[in-house]
């Protein structure tokens, strides 16, 4: 009686949509099932076939592999660098989790300013040291990696508060011990810190590359896709199909294959909790 | 002692590198137009000014901050009126089946899933209830991530509620309505709190569905509304700096005063 008002939302919002999402991959059709053509899994052959999608498959790939290794090194690296007692650094934590609250419309803005070629200021930069100026976001080899630097920045804190929280669970005695047995600093960081900081490592990419294999908006607002496909993401390419051009069944059935790949990271998490290795 | 010193100022120079390009923002909101426009590397303002703020207002922003309020408000409202009983419901009583996992597996399922697969399906939900192109239409499609994250944070906050107290209350002989109200209601009402202020920032910087689902103008949330500055060609640095400011000041705000409680939400991978 009390899960009914939100079990009402679900059906309403998610259960009954997710169902004619999964119909509609089925057919040919612009908008609903009224004149639509079922057509088996002609939808799946075609998106196969189609190297728009292999090219948003392969760039989602990238840019997920890119931004997860980018931002739980950089936030690894950051953890390490606070871990330690330093005057100021009260004031050091905020400025690096400032980013992260951001909206991401804000921090794109931002961005698309940098990135001008004119007048962009990482550009002013390398004039400033007499380096040639980059096409940051119109260069097709360099655009996604543009893109992958504004995540980074954006959500770094994230993984960098997970490492921090983990890097402070781990007792004092061992570093103690350590220092006792004579370790240098590297072989007590690979031998003992590394081991236990492992499993908040995994945590913070998981939740990274499930995170990252949504993106959206940064590509929308950045790039648009392009330049040609060079930054379409899947997320892009259902948009792209379904709000664009209409072509509503090729586009649900590329959303289902979404869906899939979101379901297996999913059961990697939920292992997880159950398991009982984290909280949350 | 000087290694000591080194490590301070490389964690300085970090920070600064970091806070760079919103130092930038805030900077550049000041600049007038012609100092944009030029190859210098400087982040203070030469000569500051407000017109970029004066043109917000002229360009009706506070109508998109308005919208923005009352979809974030109204969307935090809905999450927390149905979240609330649910988290009551799956941490209290014994479901049969199992249904308790089945449902938070599927509720995880639907979090952790990107929100263009439901798109195209929910346009359709909401052309059939007359709700496209409405700000309510926005408030309940933001259920969809609103509610199972209310669900989630919730059903912690319920569970440290000690079970003793309702107990007493039940033998008082208060029903389960009045034992929410006077008993869990207030106990936890700091956990409802920092949920509000996750489920607020969470609509707040929404931008996917009210893309697709909002078409007028005047109905635009303050994503929406940038996110078209952005794709324009021509130039707006200066109001786009200046919005960009105001947008985040009441996050930013937020953040400094429930920053404690924050930290454990955010980590529990908000975004």
């Amino acid at each position: 009686m009390l899960l009914t008002p939100a079990l009402l939302l679900f059906a309403a919002l998610t259960l009954y949509p997710l169902a004619r999402g999964i119909l509609l991959s089925f057919f040919v059709t612009d908008y609903g099932f009224a004149g639509a053509r079922f057509i088996g899994l002609e939808n799946y052959a075609d998106l196969l076939g189609d190297r728009f999608f292999r090219r948003a498959s392969w760039n989602t790939i990238a840019f997920t592999l890119l931004a997860t290794a980018g931002e739980v090194g950089l936030g690894l690296m950051l953890a390490l660098m606070v871990n330690r007692r330093f005057p100021g650094r009260w004031i050091v934590i905020p400025s690096l989790v400032a980013p992260f609250v951001l909206s991401t419309m804000v921090v794109t803005a931002i961005w698309r300013a940098w990135f001008h070629f004119d007048f962009g200021f990482l550009n002013n930069v390398l004039r400033a040291v007499a380096l040639p100026p980059v096409e940051w976001l119109f260069d097709p080899d360099i655009a996604l990696l543009s893109i992958v630097l504004v995540d980074v920045w954006q959500t770094t804190p994230l993984t960098f508060l997970i490492l921090l929280a983990g890097l402070q669970a781990i007792p004092l005695e061992v570093y103690e011990a350590a220092r006792l047995d004579g370790a240098s600093p590297r072989r007590m960081f690979l031998d003992m810190i590394l081991p236990l900081l492992m499993p908040h490592i995994f945590l913070a990419a998981l939740l990274r590359s499930i995170d990252s294999f949504k993106i959206f908006d940064k590509v929308y607002a950045l790039t648009g896709g392009g330049p040609g496909n060079a930054t379409e993401t899947l997320s892009m390419y259902v948009y792209r199909l379904g709000f664009r051009f209409f072509d509503i069944g090729l586009a649900s059935a590329a959303a289902v294959v979404m869906i899939l790949i979101a379901g297996a990271l999913a059961a990697v998490y939920a292992a997880r909790i159950i398991k009982g290795a984290d909280h949350v | 002692m000087s290694s000591r010193w080194g490590w301070t100022a490389v964690a300085f120079v970090t920070a600064v590198l970091f806070l760079l390009p919103v130092i930038w923002m805030v900077g550049t909101s000041f600049r007038p137009p012609l100092e944009y426009v030029s190859t210098s590397i400087a982040l203070v303002p030469g000569a500051p000014t407000l017109a970029h703020y004066r043109t917000l207002i002229d360009d009706g922003i506070l109508g998109k901050v308005l919208n923005s309020l009352i979809v974030a408000v109204g969307s935090t409202g809905l999450a927390l009126a149905a979240g609330f009983p649910a988290a009551y419901a799956l941490a209290r009583l014994r479901l049969p089946a199992r249904l308790d996992i089945v449902f938070l597996l599927f509720v995880l399922l639907i979090k952790l899933s990107p929100p263009i697969v439901l798109a195209i399906p929910l346009y359709q939900v909401l052309r059939a209830f007359g709700l496209l192109d409405t700000l309510a239409g926005l408030i309940f499609v933001y259920q969809v991530y609103s509610l199972p994250f209310a669900i989630w944070m919730l059903l912690g906050f319920v569970r440290d509620v000690p079970l003793a107290y309702e107990e007493a209350a039940m033998v008082d002989g208060a029903g389960l309505a009045r034992r929410l109200v006077t008993v869990v209601l207030p106990i936890m009402l700091p956990g409802l709190i920092s949920t509000a202020v996750f489920l607020m920032i969470l609509s707040w910087n929404e931008f996917l569905y009210a893309l697709l689902f909002i078409q007028t103008p005047s109905k635009f949330t303050l994503p929406t509304y940038i996110a078209t500055l952005i794709t324009e060609d021509e130039t707006f640095w200066g109001k786009l700096a200046a919005i960009g400011f105001l947008a985040s000041l009441p996050i930013l705000a937020v953040v400094g005063v429930v920053q404690r409680g924050l930290t454990r939400g955010f980590a529990g991978g908000l975004k």
